[in-house]
């Protein structure tokens, strides 16, 4: 168990470096170190996912795959970060003297193109972008709980911090290029993503799916290019990481009492933990964007502000909050109402007051943020705008 | 004559006397102190390149210069480690460690010429040296099937490599009626080249090529990782390894510059094909010291890479080869403390190491997970600078395949670490690890952790080394 802090540790300082950093090498450097502990997490301390008592896929086979997606789109961003630095010929890792640098003397626009996909490429695969997304579900259901929630929750959103951060921050001549082929793939993730979601029976591929679904949300709002878009997708990162933290801490909650994440095992366990019922309903509801969640502000600043761009893929993505809502009704209708059933009968609820914090804070900040947005999107807005007016100039 | 330039050599000289005499003097017990003698002498030679001066050559057949006095110092920490990694192996080598600390100091003094090259002579010197310790360190358990397989086939392809050598060098001397680089530079830089120089050039290549084990020289490698005794196949993938890239570093910057249009692309076409091949091959190997071995041909394709951009990838190098030098030792040492304990080298007898013995299955995960080029290890940082350097010089084609090729390495680095972490043992019983190699096993891990976070100074060293 020591070592399961060890590991969990290094992963935080991972993620935490990474948006942390405004330097490229150690951008990389804490981007890699945060992929590595996920291997042990899921290997040692994971479980197999099992569907109707049979083995679906074993928890070596997740996290060997994790492990592998990750360090292939890491790498691929790290020859487009070194041909970045070769070519701009500044010398230096640093962000903003690179920004200062391209401000002064602009990269070539059609090196600038070949460059992007790279950056994009590469950090996608962790936001995930379809169809490099096949990791992460199944990544999710095999992680423990814990690791799960961190990583759904946090370490997703290095993708698409990073393409904000690096690509269009660095190449916005690239960013203008590539961005609507962004938006036709998000919308693949988030219709996709959803399907899949609404077949699984497994708890956590459920959410593991519908996790990366919403992520296509947040790249279709950075792929508009709009502040209004950007500023929601910014937002529904934090959402989305409030949510799934939420909805992973509950399915865990679930294991850990019944032993089975088979949705249709499940069954009743309103009866028997009704605080852990009421969580799942709020859950389900944030996750479908109901109003006064701050995922329904998120998810309306990004149709919005995409609209005047893309019309078509908006509406798609209004008819993913339809889908989103059929499979997070689905889970919680399969796993808390109904009869009581017998073999869960000694199943417990959060009792303590310690044990429900968790998910009282998570919920509570989702409905703060969900009905008085304003000073977290005046924050976002405040480093967003120049962004876009960067790459719109 | 300039003798204070061969200082470090003529220490190591002496030392194999010294040696020679202790091993006749004292009782032919296995317990008796000739590590600390053999220790004792590194430690002279480490006193005399402290001492010895960075300019200068002896009649430019051997030059000194800080460069060379670098890999000096890193050459004597692999013998130091090699001799100590000696005390862990009881059985794999039981006796006679007089004569195999003997070897070693042949070996060394080889590896030191090599290091400080300024003839082509002497390249042929120092590599003769070099191997020939190596073929008999390589059968040196004679009553082992494997190992006379080892030390035969290493034996006679290493011969075959020598004779590439010897032929590249007569042409290189029907050219230019010298062997003297500086000689041969300015005839190489005056006019157009022959094509028997050139013929030179190429054969002079797969002689080194055979000692870094390059694509297409790599036949030897697997099997003789495999047979030889654990402490030589440190020795083998670290030092000579690592003489071998620097010697060939000399030769190509500072004889072939010229040419450097051709053997930059034919080095990165090599490098390209080592990587892929080393790191392919290896996925499916079920013995560690081969999987060690195919993955030491991988790491020849990266450190070809950054020779490949000449001159500037040079720091590179440096850095590259001493990250790989303490991984590599790590790993090696720690093959050796479970062969020790289990009897084998089969990685299914690693199922479940981590139960058995914490430390050093952790020891091994750190010194993988550095060869794959994981932050914060050393192994990392190496592996940047060379793709930097790879990229600097326009070849991004090379730069993907090598990108690409840290995820292959990673898939067997983690396939070994899945059976040390996420399966049980097969039998019980816990490793134990005696002082001396655990403090080493410590301290080399310590210094993988070092490098991979503190870059500057080492970078900084090696780039003025070379006077960048």
């Amino acid at each position: 168990v020591k070592e399961y802090y060890i590991f969990y540790l290094l992963l935080i300082t991972g993620v935490f470096g990474v948006f942390l950093s405004l330097d490229l090498f150690f951008f990389y450097f804490f981007y890699e170190m945060a992929v590595i502990p996920m291997y042990p997490l899921i290997g040692i301390w994971g479980s197999d996912v099992k569907e109707a008592g049979e083995v679906r896929f074993t928890k070596e086979y997740a996290t060997m795959k994790l492990t592998i997606y990750l360090t292939l789109g890491a790498v691929v961003a790290l020859i487009g970060l070194l041909w970045l630095y070769v070519a701009s010929g500044a010398n230096s890792f640093d962000i903003p003297a690179l920004q200062r640098h391209f401000d002064a003397a602009p990269l070539d626009p059609s090196l600038q193109r070949w460059i992007f996909p790279l950056l994009a490429v590469g950090f996608g695969v962790i936001a995930p972008i379809w169809p490099l997304h096949s990791w992460s579900p199944i990544g999710h259901a095999a992680a423990p709980s814990a690791v799960s929630m961190l990583h759904a929750g946090v370490l997703m959103k290095l993708g698409s911090y990073a393409i904000i951060r690096v690509a269009m921050g660095l190449l916005p001549a690239g960013a203008q290029a590539w961005l609507p082929w962004l938006a036709a793939l998000c919308v693949m993730n988030i219709i996709y993503g959803g399907f899949v979601a609404m077949a699984q029976k497994d708890l956590k591929l459920i959410i593991g799916y519908s996790s990366s679904s919403h992520m296509g949300y947040v790249l279709l709002g950075i792929a508009c290019l709009t502040p209004l878009a950007l500023n929601g997708a910014v937002l529904l990162m934090f959402a989305h990481g409030l949510m799934t933290a939420l909805a992973f801490a509950l399915v865990g909650h679930v294991y850990d009492e019944t032993h089975t994440r088979y949705l249709p095992d499940l069954g009743g366990l309103a009866h028997q933990a009704p605080f852990i019922a009421t969580c799942g309903v709020i859950a389900a509801m944030a996750s479908s964007g109901l109003p006064g969640f701050a995922n329904f502000v998120a998810e309306l600043l990004i149709f919005i502000g995409g609209w005047e761009r893309y019309p078509v893929p908006v509406i798609c993505g209004v008819f993913g909050v339809v889908i989103t809502a059929v499979y997070m009704l689905r889970l919680v209708r399969g796993a808390f109402f109904g009869p009581p059933k017998p073999a869960f009968a000694h199943a417990q609820d959060a009792r303590s007051a310690f044990a429900r914090l968790p998910y009282v804070v998570l919920v509570a900040v989702l409905l703060v943020v969900g009905c008085w947005p304003q000073p977290l999107i005046r924050l976002i807005d405040a480093s967003a705008r120049p962004l876009i007016e960067r790459i719109a100039r | 004559m300039d003798w204070a330039v061969l200082s470090v050599e003529l220490t190591a000289c002496a030392w194999i006397l010294v040696l020679l005499i202790a091993d006749l003097a004292m009782p032919t017990a296995r317990e008796r102190p000739l590590w600390i003698i053999a220790l004792g002498g590194i430690a002279a030679c480490a006193i005399a390149l402290w001492r010895a001066p960075t300019s200068g050559s002896f009649q430019g057949l051997v030059v000194a210069d800080a460069f060379g006095a670098t890999v000096k110092g890193l050459l004597l920490l692999t013998a130091g480690v090699v001799i100590l990694m000696t005390r862990a192996a009881q059985r794999q080598l039981p006796s006679n460690l007089g004569a195999f600390f003997l070897l070693l100091f042949t070996a060394l003094l080889g590896m030191l010429v090599l290091a400080a090259i300024g003839d082509l002579l002497m390249l042929f010197l120092g590599l003769e040296l070099l191997t020939f310790s190596l073929y008999i360190m390589a059968a040196y358990l004679t009553t082992d099937r494997r190992a006379i397989e080892a030390g035969m086939k290493y034996l006679i392809l290493g011969s075959v490599s020598s004779g590439f050598l010897v032929f590249g060098i007569a042409l290189l001397y029907g050219f230019a009626g010298s062997t003297h680089f500086s000689v041969l530079r300015a005839a190489l830089a005056s006019g157009p080249v022959p094509l028997t120089a050139q013929a030179g050039f190429l054969l002079i290549l797969a002689g080194l090529g055979f000692k870094v084990a390059a694509v297409p020289f790599h036949l030897w490698v697997p099997d003789v990782y495999e047979g030889a005794p654990t402490p030589v196949v440190a020795l083998l993938s670290v030092g000579s390894k690592m003489a071998g890239v620097v010697a060939l570093a000399r030769v190509l910057d500072e004889v072939f510059l010229p040419l450097e249009p051709m053997w930059g692309e034919l080095l990165a076409v090599l490098s390209a094909a080592t990587m892929c091949y080393g790191n392919l091959a290896a996925i499916p190997q079920t013995n560690i010291k081969r999987l060690l071995g195919y993955s030491s041909i991988g790491h020849a394709g990266y450190l070809l890479m950054g020779l490949s951009a000449g001159p500037s990838g040079l720091p590179a190098v440096g850095y590259y080869l001493l990250a790989y030098l303490l991984s590599n030792l790590t790993a090696f040492l720690v093959v050796l403390v479970v062969a020790e304990a289990l009897g084998s080298d089969a990685l299914e007898d690693y199922r479940g190491l981590s139960q058995r013995s914490g430390f050093v299955a952790a020891a091994l995960f750190i010194a993988l997970l550095s060869l794959a080029g994981v932050p914060p290890l050393a192994g990392f940082v190496g592996k940047l600078f060379v793709l930097l350097a790879a990229v600097e010089s326009q070849r991004l084609w090379l730069v993907a395949i090598g990108a690409v090729n840290v995820a292959i390495s990673l898939y067997y680095y983690l396939m070994v670490v899945k059976r040390m972490y996420l399966e049980r043992p097969r039998a019980g019983g816990a490793i134990r690890v005696a002082p001396l190699t655990a403090a080493l096993l410590g301290l080399l891990v310590l210094g993988i952790l070092v490098i991979g976070v503190v870059q500057e100074p080492f970078l900084r060293h090696f780039a003025a080394a070379l006077r960048l």
